[in-house]
């Protein structure tokens, strides 16, 4: 892999200065950990760069919370979005298929993606839940992403991955193409210590085909039992980096207001007159696994779980689908 | 930024007459503020200002396209406001959506149609449809079931249809009153009237859930093809545009790979007659 390189100390600079005509995000550690956080001057020197994962994932820069989708669509400030890790990126290949799909493309899903330049970070350490390689996905981007950023010692280390990245990277004073071919390898070998860390750490959890045709199998007593500790609160849907439905709400001078939904809410596919498919819980709890593992890969080329492990973290009912996966494939 | 037309906004269109087809049902006569034409069994997202919308298939002809017709059965919260609103008012629509049914394709053909309760709807859109190309047709046999007799719909359809060459239509009831004196029993019993010729022949099926089950079983029965049945599925379609996952019956968005589908489509789905 070819790298360019700039010392950190400019890069930081560089990016003050870009404060003036970008919006800049990035990885910065916060009280509750590592978060997606808006950057200013009195920041940038706590941009965290090598680290997996922020709590929350990307998906939120793309797809709020809450719009008005009657509204016009909003020129604004074009943006920077630094540290993403590849499982996030990968995300977004999923809400692509959907949300700028060729039929009815979301106007402002599109104009986000347009307007948003992402540098990827490469990932030199994992996780406890961290499970992208298993389903495919490596720690480091390759595609998706505009550039990929390392920081090692006191230099910034980039990867070009699209040509608005590399023209994004021509702007910066004092860049330069790196020789030292160390780096490089250097490179390399964390990303081969990253990947036989999660081999390790993902020892006997099936692959994402498999677990797809394990889900498919899995009898009714699985789901119940292992959403026994769900209560419906939709957690992981919200942080998932691959969820992507929605509620519409209307407003008077028929406005619609678009909020994010979630399969595990009860009454998500009720119908006018109370038939409801998903009304026990143990149901709602399949209806994601089988959208994720065995539908949206039926339909979709891209993967529809990434392996960010952040459903396991966010579940306050403690229910880890990797156990139930490992427990499906014993 | 180009000028798209946004996808979730819906355009105005006025209603200018309320028919009351049953004490559930009342058929809203509109007329859109902008160019609309729907191809027969597609579906449009329906508004009431500020209250919320809901999924219908147009009732009336898709040859018709200065105003359209949607038949509602007043049965939750949007149409509970629906049924309350007067001519004059301004309803919402998004759409069409969805793919209608494919009328080329029963070209030389007959067409047996079962239909039940509110599902009589979508099939008099299709009726009309079929009745503008008849000729290209060889029968069209409509078989209808609703609980009483006052539940069922578009009464004068069924006169007019038997007064059609190659159109033929029968009704039957779950529960007959004092004024009724045809078939009783689920539409399924009808078939046993009907003389088809199965080998040149589609069926489409449009009811509730359970006739729509009980409907499909009893055609591979009597020896239609799973590829010969054509189902229109309801789900709680919600955005209508393939993304906001409400509608989602297996791998399919019901709103953008339906609402029409073949049994032998969708067969291996889960929860398809729920």
């Amino acid at each position: 892999m070819q790298y360019k390189s700039i010392k950190k100390e400019e890069w930081d600079k560089s990016l003050e200065r870009l404060l003036l005509s970008y919006t800049i995000f990035a990885t910065v550690k916060n009280d509750f950990g590592l978060d997606y956080e808006p950057v200013d001057a009195s920041n940038i020197v706590e941009i965290s760069y090598n680290k997996p994962k922020p709590a929350t994932s990307l998906k939120s820069f793309f797809l709020p919370i809450k719009e008005n989708v009657t509204a016009k669509v909003q020129a604004t400030k074009p943006r920077i979005i630094i540290g993403a890790p590849n499982c996030d990126i990968a995300g977004l290949e999923i809400l692509d298929e959907i949300y700028l799909d060729k039929d009815f493309k979301d106007p402002f899903y599109s104009h986000r993606r347009e307007n948003t330049i992402l540098i990827s970070a490469d990932c030199f350490n994992i996780t406890e839940h961290c499970h992208c390689l298993t389903y495919d996905v490596k720690p480091y981007s390759t595609s998706g992403a505009d550039l990929a950023v390392v920081h090692m010692n006191d230099l910034m280390l980039f990867r070009e991955i699209t040509s608005r990245g590399k023209e994004f990277l021509s702007q910066l004073s004092f860049l330069r193409e790196s020789d030292n071919k160390d780096f490089a390898a250097e490179i390399k070998e964390k990303h081969q210590y990253v990947e036989s860390a999660l081999t390790v750490s993902n020892k006997g959890l099936p692959d994402y085909k498999t677990t797809g045709s394990l889900v498919e199998k899995a009898g009714d007593e699985v789901w119940r039992k292992y959403s026994s500790g769900c209560v419906s609160c939709g957690a992981c849907s919200t942080i998932c980096p691959t969820c992507s439905c929605f509620l519409l709400i209307d407003k008077p001078g028929f406005e619609k207001i678009k909020q994010t939904d979630a399969c595990q809410y009860p009454g998500f596919v009720r119908v006018a007159g109370g038939e409801d498919a998903l009304v026990e819980t143990h149901r709602r709890f399949r209806n994601r696994y089988m959208c994720k593992y065995v539908w949206k890969p039926a339909k979709f080329k891209p993967t529809a779980c990434t392996g960010c492990g952040r459903c396991i973290e966010t579940c306050i009912g403690g229910i880890n689908k990797n156990k139930l996966f490992v427990e499906l494939a014993t | 930024m180009k000028n798209e037309r946004n996808i979730y906004k819906p355009f105005r269109a006025r209603l200018t007459g309320v028919i009351e087809e049953s004490p559930l049902i009342k058929t809203f006569v509109l007329i859109p503020e902008e160019r609309f034409s729907f191809g027969t069994g597609q579906f449009i997202e329906l508004s009431v200002d500020g209250i919320g919308e809901a999924p219908f298939t147009p009732s009336s002809s898709p040859v018709v396209t200065e105003q359209i017709e949607v038949t509602v059965m007043r049965t939750g919260y949007v149409t509970e406001y629906m049924h309350n609103l007067k001519p004059g008012a301004f309803m919402g629509i998004r759409g069409p959506y969805g793919r209608g049914y494919p009328v080329e394709k029963f070209f030389g053909k007959e067409v047996l149609i079962l239909g039940g309760g509110c599902g009589l709807a979508p099939i008099r859109s299709l009726l009309y449809a079929l009745e503008n190309v008849k000729d290209k047709l060889e029968r069209v046999i409509l078989c209808y079931g609703s609980k009483t007799p006052a539940d069922c719909i578009y009464k004068p359809l069924f006169a007019r249809l038997n007064n059609t060459e190659k159109f033929e239509a029968y009704r039957t009831v779950d529960r007959p009153d004092e004024s009724w004196d045809g078939s009783v029993g689920v539409v399924t019993t009808l078939l046993n009237k009907v003389n088809i010729d199965i080998r040149n022949s589609v069926a489409v099926v449009c009811g509730p859930p359970v006739m729509m089950k009980f409907g499909t079983i009893r055609l591979l029965e009597i020896g239609y093809k799973e590829n010969e049945i054509y189902l229109s599925m309801e789900k709680n379609m919600s955005c209508g545009l393939g993304k906001c996952g409400h509608c989602m019956m297996g791998e399919f968005f019901v709103c953008k790979h339906g609402p029409v589908f073949t049994y032998d489509e969708i067969k291996e789905t889960p929860d398809i007659w729920k």
